[in-house]
């Protein structure tokens, strides 16, 4: 990595570095709004069937059971930020809402370069905040669910 | 005349008051009987489980391994698939190549019943490539039964698997019949021709039968065992009112679940369900006419007839019982004569007693204890699931023992030997997976691993180090740090000078190094700058919740904790600054399988990520390149182990705890009595820890990075920037913490260097946003 940095910059040394980028070659498009999910992970199918089912679980108000299925989840996959995103909107509906915090916290740890993941966790925080009635901290965690929603 | 008169009243009204008081003593009895036969039947223990194994592709784990697991819970390794109708049930394996058939067995687990099923494992490097069912459609997860691991008994640890009368073979109840009261289904609950024999035996010594099986059973459910006048009036009326009461078949059905038929240990085994498992590893249904017979003939007697230890007396005993059998007409000549010219045919798998795992046992008992009656935990037959991973249970134990005896071999300090205790657990969810209280790992007493409290020596240090780089601003890995002589004073107490392990001072070294080779002097000193109370405030937020005395000699860890406080703090460690409380049990559901209660996984965040972080890369540096070098000899580098040695004061206690990609463990070694035991940390409880996670196959350690945390080039020499300089390395910083001056030895293309290497990285970023990762 090193040396292959070393090696780029004898190179671009031998060129005129480009300001900017040259014309004709399109520039990024503006995002006007958040962008498309990303591509689904190769996911294991042992993961995404539990997802499922907690899923399913948590729609007809099994929470507990939900959740029990999310932890399997993470037994398989520790560091899948979308499971414990899921954990963490199960312990929003079971009304624990020190966890949501927690739980979306650990979600982030793992959520790298996806913000539309991390925005939705801030998302997640921001409602278990409201719920506890913290008015300035619901506002504070909506404004970092905007940021990284642009 | 008026004498006579008066002597027949008296003896009219004694008679009456002796008729009253005997009716009342029996309609006492017969309440008695009816409230207690009818309410409480059978205390039945709680029965604790191991995790189950989820099968699934890409799972890790060797096909041994599950081989190993499958023969514990006592499947059959059969040579081909057998036909479907005769083993529906599961319960078997065949191996071919790197393939696995498998017949599981149905079990109710905590969120529902499992039908037994059949799933076929293809297996590659150590790992499950697929796993399909019968048809070659793909399974996405399947879970292996747990193994049992003991339970929590009644009084007198009796254990027992209940079934039912329709469940017992007819020769066995025939056995019994004709062995032990042949007149059964005709009488009233007593046979007054033995009874007078029984009689007329009390006071004497003979071992004397005769009883009933209905009187039997009324002197083991109700009655204590001496044996007095009075007490045999009570078993005889007790006996007649249960049978007045109940019919034959229910009293020989709880009968056949209360009697005591062998010792295993310290567990009573009561009831044929039981003893059919327990002597033949079966279901009491498909026991034989021989093995049945002998069950009955343990009825006398399970230790003097005890098969396993007086085989020779148990035969006979046996054959005694064949042929009352055969008197009697209840088995054919062609079934005596092969019964009898069979072998006793007992298992020879050890037994374990309440549970193998008795150290890991107490531990839930204990969190069980919490939230339920003792009564009930011995009565109600809950079902407990635990974390326990038997595969690291095995391989902490092993390690254990096999260097300890090493230890004890060279140093020759003679008995009592060394002890030892470990502890591993998953680093993300908190769940302990592996617990070893001592050397004699079957030994139900000093539990090391939860109760010995011993001083931790630089296992502490992590705390420090961690304070120091929570202010970014002030510390980074590569601050310099004084290790020259330190002397802290205080009042009321005497002055603290902490010296080095190799009684060398190191100078000025960079805040890393300080902790990969664990200088003392260097810790003290940024400690108690730091506050000593401020150290031992994280500690707490670490998770350990005794209360430590403030004291400057705790940074060097006078402090004292058990192997499980150690683990909960470095657990908060190896989970990038979240704390989860240890945990040893999942679920507890009712007998029936109905759930009762969740332990959740909770995590709290503790610190933020970008010092812990730092704090892990350093304590990876601790392996790679300081105390902890050792355990290149065990496992290979890439795993990137992150920990820490600990030895305290005259080696009394040597300590290793470290973590990896998916193991968190903490070794202890020392002497119950406190004498120093000449083993350093990286000596003695570095290769223990080192051994079994080598037989575990580890994942490697690989950080989350977080946002704002940046990769720097720093020259080791002066600690500055200098990607070209000669073994440079590249450490990460909190954003805008790194040092901006350029090393003596860093060449004028640096910067740009530098600056291309950003750019690469944030144009990766940028990729990784625009795609997804």
């Amino acid at each position: 990595m090193r040396f292959f940095a070393v090696l780029l910059v004898l190179l671009a040394a031998c060129a005129t570095p480009p300001e900017a980028p040259p014309a004709g070659q399109p520039e990024p498009a503006p995002q006007t709004e958040p962008p498309p999910p990303p591509v689904a992970r190769s996911e294991h199918t042992a993961v995404a069937g539990l997802m499922e089912t907690a899923r399913a679980d948590a729609a007809a108000g099994k929470l507990s059971t939900a959740a029990a299925s999310i932890e399997r989840a993470l037994r398989i996959e520790p560091r899948n930020p979308r499971l414990w995103q899921e954990l963490a909107r199960i312990r929003l509906q079971q009304g624990q809402f020190v966890q949501v915090e927690s739980v979306a916290a650990r979600s982030n740890s793992f959520a790298g370069a996806d913000n539309a993941l991390r925005a939705e966790n801030w998302r997640l925080i921001a409602q278990s905040r409201e719920a506890r009635g913290d008015a300035d901290g619901a506002r504070a965690a909506r404004e970092s669910a905007e940021k990284f929603s642009r | 005349m008026w004498q006579r008169k008066k002597v027949l009243r008296v003896a009219g009204i004694a008679t009456l008051v002796l008729l009253l008081a005997a009716s009342a003593f029996t309609l006492y009895l017969d309440h008695r009987v009816r409230t207690e036969f009818e309410g409480r039947r059978f205390a039945l223990p709680a029965r604790i489980y191991a995790r189950p194994l989820e099968l699934h592709a890409g799972l890790r784990l060797a096909l041994p391994d599950l081989e190993d697991e499958l023969r514990e819970l006592g499947y059959k390794a059969l040579i081909e698939k057998p036909d479907p109708t005769r083993e529906a049930g599961g319960g078997w394996y065949v191996r071919s190549g790197e393939r696995l058939d498998i017949g599981l067995r149905a079990f109710v687990f905590w969120d529902g019943a499992q039908p037994a099923r059949q799933v076929r494992l293809a297996f590659d490097g150590g790992a499950v490539s697929a796993l399909t069912d019968t048809e070659g459609r793909e399974v996405a997860l399947a879970r292996v039964e747990p193994l049992p691991i003991g339970g929590i008994y009644p009084a007198g640890n009796e254990d027992r698997v209940l079934v039912r009368l329709a469940e017992v073979p007819p020769h066995l109840v025939k056995a019994l019949v004709a062995t032990e009261d042949r007149t059964y289904f005709t009488h009233a609950g007593f046979a007054p021709r033995s009874m007078v024999r029984a009689a007329l035996s009390i006071g004497s010594n003979r071992m004397q039968g005769g009883s009933t099986i209905t009187q039997q059973l009324v002197k083991n459910f109700f009655l204590t065992p001496e044996r007095t006048l009075q007490r045999k009036v009570t078993e005889l009326v007790m006996a007649v009112l249960l049978e007045v009461h109940y019919g034959k078949e229910e009293i020989l059905e709880t009968y056949l679940n209360e009697i005591y038929l062998g010792q295993d240990r310290d567990r009573a085994i009561h009831g044929v369900g039981l003893a059919a498992q327990f002597y033949f590893g079966k279901e009491v249904q498909h026991l034989t006419v021989a093995e049945s017979a002998l069950l009955v003939a343990l009825v006398k007697g399970p230790a003097v007839y005890d098969p396993h230890r007086h085989p020779a007396r148990s035969l006979e005993r046996r054959n005694l019982v064949l042929r009352e059998t055969r008197e009697q007409n209840a088995i054919t000549v062609e079934q005596y004569a092969a019964a009898r010219a069979s072998e006793l045919g007992v298992s020879r798998k050890p037994g374990f007693g309440t549970s193998p795992y008795p150290a890991f046992l107490a531990l839930v008992h204990r969190q069980l204890r919490r939230d339920y009656d003792e009564a009930d935990l011995r009565s109600e037959g809950l079902r407990i699931f635990t974390t326990l991973d038997p595969k690291a249970q095995g391989a902490a134990e092993r390690a254990l023992a096999k260097r300890l005896a090493q230890f004890d071999k060279d140093k020759r300090f003679g008995a009592p030997g060394l002890e030892g205790a470990v502890v591993i657990t998953d680093p993300q969810s908190g769940e302990i997976q592996a617990l070893v209280g001592g050397r004699d790992v079957r030994f139900r007493g000093y539990n090391r691993a939860v109760d010995a409290s011993r001083p931790v020596g630089s296992l502490l240090k992590p705390a420090i180090y961690l304070t120091a780089l929570t202010d970014p601003a002030r510390y980074t890995l590569v601050t310099p740090l004084d290790d020259g002589p330190f002397v802290w004073k205080s009042r009321g107490a005497p002055d603290w000078e902490p010296a080095n392990y190799d009684k060398k001072f190191h100078g000025v070294v960079p805040l890393r190094t300080a902790l990969a080779h664990s200088y003392n002097a260097a810790a003290a000193r940024l400690g108690t700058d730091l506050g000593v109370e401020r150290v031992l405030d994280n500690v707490k937020k670490l998770g350990v919740e005794r209360e430590l005395k403030p004291f400057a000699s705790a940074l060097l860890g006078a402090v004292e904790l058990s192997p499980l406080e150690v683990a909960q703090m470095y657990q908060t460690i190896a989970n990038g600054g979240f704390r989860s409380p240890l945990r040893a049990i999942r679920e507890v559901t009712t007998q029936e399988g109905r759930p009762l209660q969740r332990y959740a996984l909770a995590v709290e965040q503790a610190f933020p990520p970008e010092p812990m972080y730092l704090l892990t890369a350093a304590l990876q540096g601790v392996v790679r390149d300081g105390t902890g070098q050792g355990m290149k000899n065990f496992l290979p580098e890439d795993i990137g182990v992150a920990g820490k040695t600990g030895t305290t004061d005259e080696q009394r206690d040597a300590w290793f705890a470290g973590f990896t990609g998916d193991r968190l463990g903490v070794v202890w070694v020392g002497y119950d009595d406190n004498r120093a035991a000449r083993l350093s940390g990286s000596a003695a409880a570095l290769p223990i820890w080192g051994d079994m996670m080598a037989v575990l196959a580890p994942e490697p350690l690989a950080l989350e990075k977080p946002e704002r945390i940046e990769l720097v080039w720093i020259d080791p020499q002066s600690g500055l920037r200098g990607i070209s300089c000669p073994g440079a390395q590249e450490l990460p910083f909190v954003q805008g913490s790194a040092p901006r001056e350029r090393a003596p030895c860093a060449s004028p293309v640096d910067a740009a260097v530098e600056a291309v290497g950003q750019t690469v990285e944030k144009a990766k970023s940028w990729l990784e946003r625009l795609f997804g990762r």
